[in-house]
C-alpha cells in the first residue's frame, strides 16, 4: 500500500468559510445552528435559504478514490481486443490506486432506444431499458475481474463500497444513475439526458473523489467528431465554461456532466483518455496530463 | 463521439454508430409519446404543509381521497417535511454533500408515505417503494385500489448538484411530477396548506394575490420570491410531453381535492 506517503491528499477535509462559522451558534450550546433555524422556519425554495447553504463546509467522503468510466460503444462493444488489455492495466494499477469502475451502455442501448421511441415510450422507460444495458456491461467486466476479488455493486449496495475499496481496491458498478422512471425529459427528443457519463460524474462528486477519468476510444476532445471530420482540431485542455460557450454540435461527454461540473463543489476537472492505447489509464491515474482535461474555471466554491 | 468503429460490434438500429450527444441525432428522436396509465391521477401530499400538521389536517384529506375512490384511480406521493429540514441542518453542519442529503431526506418522505399507506390500507391502498413503482404499479392498481409512493425521487447519492448552495433540488414535488409525466397521468394535484400560487407568501403578506392560472414560462419569468412548489418542477415542466398542467389546492379546505379531481378550477393551475 502506497497510500501513506500521500498524507495531505487523504486528510479529511472539513473546511468552511468564516462566514459559515459566524452563523453557527455553538457558544450558546443551541441544538440547532442558525442555518438550521432558517431551514426549519423558512421555505426551502427561498433563495436566501439556498444561498445560506452555499457557505457550509464540504467534507470529502472518499478522497482517495478514483472513478473510472469504461465506455460502452467505445470500449465494451469492441470485445476482447479492447477490453482485455484494459482489464490487465486495471489489475496492474490495483496496487497503487483505488477505483470505482463504472460502465457505459453502447450499441444495444442505441437499439433499444430506437425501438422504444418507435413504440411511443417515454424517456423514463428508456432509462429503465438503458440501465439494463449498462448493467450487462458491468456484469461482463465483473466476470473478467472476479478472480481478483472485485465485486459488482448495485446502487442500493453502495453502503458496502468503502469496505470493498479498502479490501480489494476496486468495485464495479453500472454507470447509469438510478433514476429509472424518474429521469427528467431532455430538452429535445426522447433520449435520457443523464446517462452513464453523468452517473459516474455524480459518484465522483458525492464522494469527493481524487479523479474522474473517462476511458473512450479517442485521444480526447476535438472540435468535431474525428471519425466523421478528419479536419477537426484536438483540444488537450479547456475550461468547462469555454467549452459550454462554444456550444459544439457534438461532444465527447454528455452535456449534463458539463453543467454539473460548473456547479460541482468537489470535482475540479475531468479527464478523457484513449483506452485503446496502453498506458494511458496508468498515466492518468498517476496524475499525468494525458488525453483531454476539462477543468472548472473561476473556482468560486 | 462515434461513427465508424471498425473494431466495435454493432446492433443494427436507427441510432447505430451515432453519438447520442450529437444535437442532430437528438433532434431526430422527437416524436409522439404514449401515456402508459392515462386514467390515473397523481396526488401529492405536502410533508411540511399537511403531514407535519398531523390528524387535524391529514384525516379529513384521507377521508376525501376514500370518498373519491369509486370515481378516480389515484396514486399518492408524499413529501418529507420538518424532519428533513432538521437532518439537512445537521448534515450541512457536518459538511455532507448534496447526494448524501438527498439519500437521508428520502427516508423522511418514506416514513410519511408509509404512515399514509397504513391509514388507507383498509381501503386497499398499498405502499410501493421505487423498484415496485417501476415493476408493479399497473398490477397493483388493477388488484389494489390505489397506491402510495415516496414523493422524493430515487436519485439518492446521484442527486444533481444545485445551482446555488447544497440543498437537493429534487424533492417530493419533483418526484411526484415525474411519476405523473412518465405514466401520462390524467391529473397532477399538489395538496398544500395555502390556496394555491400567490404573488407573495400569503402566510406573511396579506397583500398577496392568488394567481389562478399561469404558464410555466411566465411564472419563471416573474421570479417570485417564494413558490409553494419546488422550482425544479417548473424546469421539468418546460420539457413536458404528457403532464402539461399541474394544479395546486389547499388541502385544509374540504371539497377542494374532490373539485380538482373532477377538473374544476379550484386553487391555481400552472400550464406549459
Amino acid at each position: 500500500m502506497t497510500f501513506s506517503n500521500r498524507g495531505s491528499e487523504f486528510r479529511t477535509e472539513l473546511t468552511a468559510t468564516a462566514d459559515y462559522y459566524s452563523m453557527t451558534d455553538i457558544s450558546k450550546n443551541a441544538l440547532l445552528t442558525s442555518l438550521g433555524k432558517q431551514l426549519i422556519d423558512g421555505s426551502l425554495n427561498d433563495p436566501a435559504v439556498m444561498q445560506a447553504t452555499e457557505a457550509t463546509p464540504d467534507y470529502k467522503i472518499l478522497p482517495w478514490v478514483n472513478v473510472v468510466k469504461i465506455g460502452g460503444q467505445s470500449i465494451m462493444d469492441r470485445g476482447r481486443q479492447a477490453v482485455l488489455p484494459l482489464v490487465e492495466e486495471i489489475v496492474t494499477n490495483l496496487k497503487q490506486h483505488k477505483m470505482i469502475l463504472g460502465t457505459g451502455a453502447g450499441t444495444r442501448a442505441r437499439h433499444i432506444y430506437s425501438l422504444a421511441i418507435d413504440l411511443g415510450l417515454p424517456t423514463g422507460v428508456l432509462t429503465v431499458l438503458g440501465t439494463a444495458v449498462a448493467w450487462q456491461n458491468a456484469q461482463m467486466l465483473h466476470y473478467l475481474l472476479a478472480q481478483h476479488g472485485i465485486p459488482f455493486i448495485e446502487p442500493e449496495g453502495f453502503g458496502t463500497l468503502p469496505h470493498y475499496l479498502m479490501e480489494r481496491n476496486a468495485v464495479i458498478c453500472q454507470g447509469m444513475p438510478p433514476y429509472k422512471l424518474w429521469e427528467p425529459n431532455p430538452e429535445k427528443g426522447r433520449i435520457p439526458p443523464q446517462r452513464t457519463d453523468t452517473g459516474c460524474f455524480l459518484i465522483a462528486e458525492v464522494f469527493g473523489a481524487r479523479k474522474m477519468i473517462y476511458v473512450k476510444d479517442e485521444d480526447g476532445l476535438y472540435t468535431a467528431d474525428p471519425k466523421k471530420n478528419p479536419a477537426c482540431e484536438y483540444i488537450p485542455r479547456i475550461s468547462v465554461e469555454e467549452l459550454l460557450a462554444r456550444d459544439l454540435d457534438d461532444l465527447i461527454v454528455e452535456r449534463a456532466v458539463l453543467e454539473f461540473l460548473v456547479r460541482a463543489r468537489h470535482v475540479k476537472e475531468i479527464q478523457f483518455i484513449n483506452g485503446l492505447k496502453r498506458g494511458q489509464l496508468t498515466a492518468a491515474l498517476n496524475g499525468e496530463a494525458v488525453g483531454t482535461i476539462i477543468y472548472r474555471n473561476g473556482d468560486s466554491k | 463521439m462515434s461513427a465508424d468503429q471498425p473494431g466495435a460490434q454493432h446492433v443494427q438500429s436507427s441510432l447505430m454508430r451515432e453519438s447520442l450527444v450529437d444535437k442532430n441525432v437528438i433532434a431526430r428522436t422527437e416524436s409522439q409519446v404514449t401515456a402508459i396509465l392515462p386514467d390515473v391521477s397523481v396526488i401529492q401530499i405536502g410533508g411540511r404543509s399537511i403531514m407535519d400538521c398531523g390528524r387535524s389536517a391529514l384525516m379529513p384529506l384521507l377521508d376525501e381521497i376514500v370518498a373519491n375512490q369509486s370515481q378516480h384511480r389515484m396514486i399518492i406521493g408524499v413529501g418529507a417535511g420538518v424532519r428533513s429540514r432538521h437532518i439537512f441542518s445537521v448534515g450541512l453542519d457536518l459538511g455532507l454533500p448534496t447526494g448524501a442529503l438527498a439519500a437521508l431526506s428520502a427516508k423522511d418522505a418514506a416514513q410519511n408515505a408509509y404512515m399514509v399507506s397504513c391509514l388507507l390500507a383498509k381501503h386497499g391502498f398499498v405502499y410501493l417503494e421505487a423498484p415496485f413503482v417501476v415493476q408493479l404499479l399497473p398490477a397493483m392498481l388493477a388488484a389494489a385500489r390505489g397506491a402510495v409512493f415516496n414523493g422524493i425521487p430515487p436519485y439518492s447519492l446521484w442527486e444533481h448538484p444545485p445551482a446555488v448552495g447544497k440543498l437537493p433540488p429534487h424533492g417530493s414535488d419533483a418526484g411526484s411530477y415525474l411519476v405523473a409525466e412518465v405514466f401520462g397521468a390524467r391529473r397532477v394535484i399538489f395538496v398544500k396548506d395555502v390556496g394555491g400560487l400567490y404573488t407573495a407568501d400569503p402566510k406573511t403578506n396579506p397583500q398577496a394575490e392568488l394567481i389562478r392560472e399561469i404558464t410555466v414560462e411566465e411564472l419563471i419569468h416573474r421570479r417570485l420570491q417564494t413558490l409553494p412548489i419546488e422550482p425544479s418542477v417548473l424546469e421539468l415542466m418546460r420539457h413536458a410531453k404528457l403532464a402539461r398542467s399541474i394544479r395546486l389546492v389547499n388541502g385544509l379546505v374540504p371539497g377542494n381535492l374532490t373539485r380538482a379531481l373532477a377538473g374544476e378550477a379550484v386553487g391555481s393551475v400552472i400550464r406549459t
